[in-house]
């Protein structure tokens, strides 16, 4: 095992990572800006050191200063959690060359999966079915040829992307210069990597992706798939779910092929998510995600696994001590992610003080925030606060207990979208299940009302 | 329960670091070391200008002047702090730009320089400790 672990993140991944590290006895290195010193992650671990200001460039993406942490601490490895540096595949190189164990895939791996593109056509080697699509498209007018080949709608998507940045949904030819501009745009600023690809847009598919462990003895296994289709307009997840519900068989057991398929193509190793979207029958990769992700917690709850442990004991070279045939989900739950963001203005984030939080409790809640009452939400990061979890034997109950659960949590001094997500809860159509990824932007958005607001006419 | 680093800091706070350093609130000390076996402590006073009495109605125009007198030259890495010879101590004065130490970071020497003349009023660290980004290294009398 590690001698000491740095946190190379911040907010509730970070505290998550942390926590992971004390039970297994691993003395800790949290890594901060200086909007962050006042951080729950600061105080729950062992050491911590400033990299920078505020601006994440500056701070939790300055990697000299954070491989300089590491070592005058005496670290032997590092978690990126994710975002942040969570998917660089030099990030990891530079690791490796200081002799620190990088918490992750191979570093030839992240690059692989982590270029959309490139990641693609390995997939569909490896026999795993993509949705039909290009390779990169340099200017408007191969975009137009590669969108002719396969047909209007389509998604313009950024090689480097994630996270819904740099993506734009192309209707007809008409739109098609004005998206393919302020998605290179949004491409170049967010990843300082314009290029884009077309891809296809499947028609109301339902977002269904499998969590991979795989560790260096060869060893990989799938824990289930969860299911990410209540997303907002810029298509970031709002509400995710394991299992997913009413999902044939035949078409769930197709998913874990395809996924274990994709991972051995790649010998993959660590914790992963390979991204699928799902219509009817059909199957179609979209990306895999070589890092722990946002929605881990609902796998962890229905299977009882802790991955971010997991992770930590692969990268420090133990095997899995488990197998498939161990590995059996009970029960459903439910994620809700809290938004420091205004739901009735476009989900515009929030920063500012928070007055007052109280946070719910009781039986199959858990909560990974790294929010408190007087915690400041810095203008320079992510803008969710908390991931609220529950628990239950059933979907029906675990809805019932989430709605429970948010009926309990108190935040206030910014705006978040609790009562948004309890609305969701309740509304028929999400009760049935099933809904499609494009389902809350085009069907329960424009019905919506915000709480105190009169109801249009 | 192994003790963590950080709660043998906290309690050698507690218990050894506040009593020294309410000692020296109370005496006009700057400067106190103090060496056992197993510890070593070095406690620095900041430079406080022109001490105001709580009670006393504080003028901010003046209170602001006297303060801007120092200036905090502080770290811009994470790293290793060596003091570059001739070695300025409390009371050196520098005539012009200098490097006064530098902060070694991933085998490369970054340079914390002086920036004009100056003497310095207080050093915060000591040779080869480990100091973080926006860590105060030393303050420095502009005024001198």
């Amino acid at each position: 095992m590690f001698r000491k672990v740095l946190i190379a993140n911040r907010g509730e991944i970070a505290l998550r990572i942390n926590r992971a590290c004390q039970e297994l006895g691993v003395p800790t290195v949290a890594i901060f800006s200086e909007a962050d010193r006042q951080s729950l992650h600061v105080r729950h671990a062992d050491e911590a050191f400033c990299v920078g200001p505020g601006p994440v460039a500056r701070s939790y993406l300055n990697i000299p200063n954070i491989i300089s942490a590491a070592l005058i601490s005496g670290a032997d490895a590092i978690h990126p959690g994710y975002g942040f540096l969570a998917e660089n595949a030099r990030f990891a190189e530079i690791c490796n060359d200081h002799g620190l164990r990088f918490i992750g895939p191979k570093p030839s791996v992240i690059a692989t999966m982590g270029d959309k593109a490139t990641a693609r056509r390995v997939m569909a080697e490896a026999g795993v079915a993509t949705t039909p699509g290009s390779g990169i498209v340099d200017s408007i007018d191969e975009a137009r040829l590669e969108i002719e080949k396969v047909g209007y709608p389509v998604l313009l998507k950024a090689s480097a992307g994630g996270g819904g940045k740099g993506m734009r949904e192309v209707h007809a030819p008409e739109d098609l210069e004005r998206m393919f501009t302020t998605a290179r745009a949004e491409a170049e600023a967010s990843f300082n990597d314009g290029r884009l690809y077309v891809e296809k847009l499947i028609l109301k598919p339902r977002h269904i992706e499998v969590q991979l462990l795989g560790d260096e003895q060869g060893n990989l296994v799938h824990l289930g798939e969860r299911d990410c289709s209540i997303q907002k307009p810029s298509h970031q997840k709002l509400i995710e779910e394991s299992p997913a519900f009413e999902l044939p068989v035949h078409v769930r057991d197709r998913l874990y092929e395809m996924a274990l398929a994709a991972g051995r193509a790649v010998n993959y190793t660590n914790a992963g998510t390979l991204e699928f979207l799902v219509s009817g029958e059909q199957i179609y990769f979209m990306e895999m995600n070589t890092r722990i992700q946002v929605e881990h917690p609902v796998t962890e709850m229905v299977y009882g696994v802790d991955l971010v442990k997991e992770q930590i004991r692969i990268a420090a070279g133990e095997s899995l001590n488990f197998t498939q045939s161990d590995l059996h989900p009970v029960g459903h739950a439910i994620e809700v992610r809290v938004n420091a963001e205004d739901p009735s203005n476009n989900f515009a984030p929030a920063a500012g003080t928070l007055t007052r939080v109280e946070f719910p409790g009781g039986p199959g809640v858990r909560v990974d925030t790294h929010m408190f009452s007087g915690a400041q939400i810095p203008p320079y990061y992510d803008s969710m606060i908390a991931k609220i979890i529950a628990h239950a034997r059933t979907r029906e109950a675990a809805i019932a207990r989430m709605e429970r659960a948010l009926a309990e949590t108190r935040i206030e001094g910014v705006k978040t979208t609790i009562d948004f997500a309890r609305d969701v809860l309740r509304d028929p159509n999400f009760i049935a299940g099933g809904v499609g990824v494009e389902y809350l932007a085009t069907s329960f958005l424009p019905n919506w009302t915000a709480p105190g607001e009169p109801a249009s006419v | 329960m192994t003790r963590t680093i950080r709660s043998v800091f906290e309690e050698t706070i507690a218990s050894r670091i506040r009593p020294l350093a309410e000692a020296m609130q109370a005496s006009d000390l700057i400067r106190v070391s103090v060496a056992e076996t197993d510890l070593e402590i070095e406690l620095i006073r900041h430079p406080r200008p022109a001490a105001t009495p709580a009670a006393a109605v504080v003028d901010p125009s003046a209170a602001a002047a006297s303060e801007a007198t120092y200036e905090i030259v502080a770290a811009d890495q994470v790293g290793i702090v060596r003091f570059t010879r001739p070695i300025a101590v409390e009371g050196t004065v520098l005539e012009n730009d200098r490097e006064i130490a530098y902060v070694e970071a991933l085998g490369i020497r970054n340079p914390v320089r002086s920036k004009g003349k100056g003497r310095i009023a207080s050093v915060f660290v000591i040779d080869g400790q480990a100091v973080e980004y926006g860590q105060p290294l030393f303050a420095l009398d502009r005024g001198a």
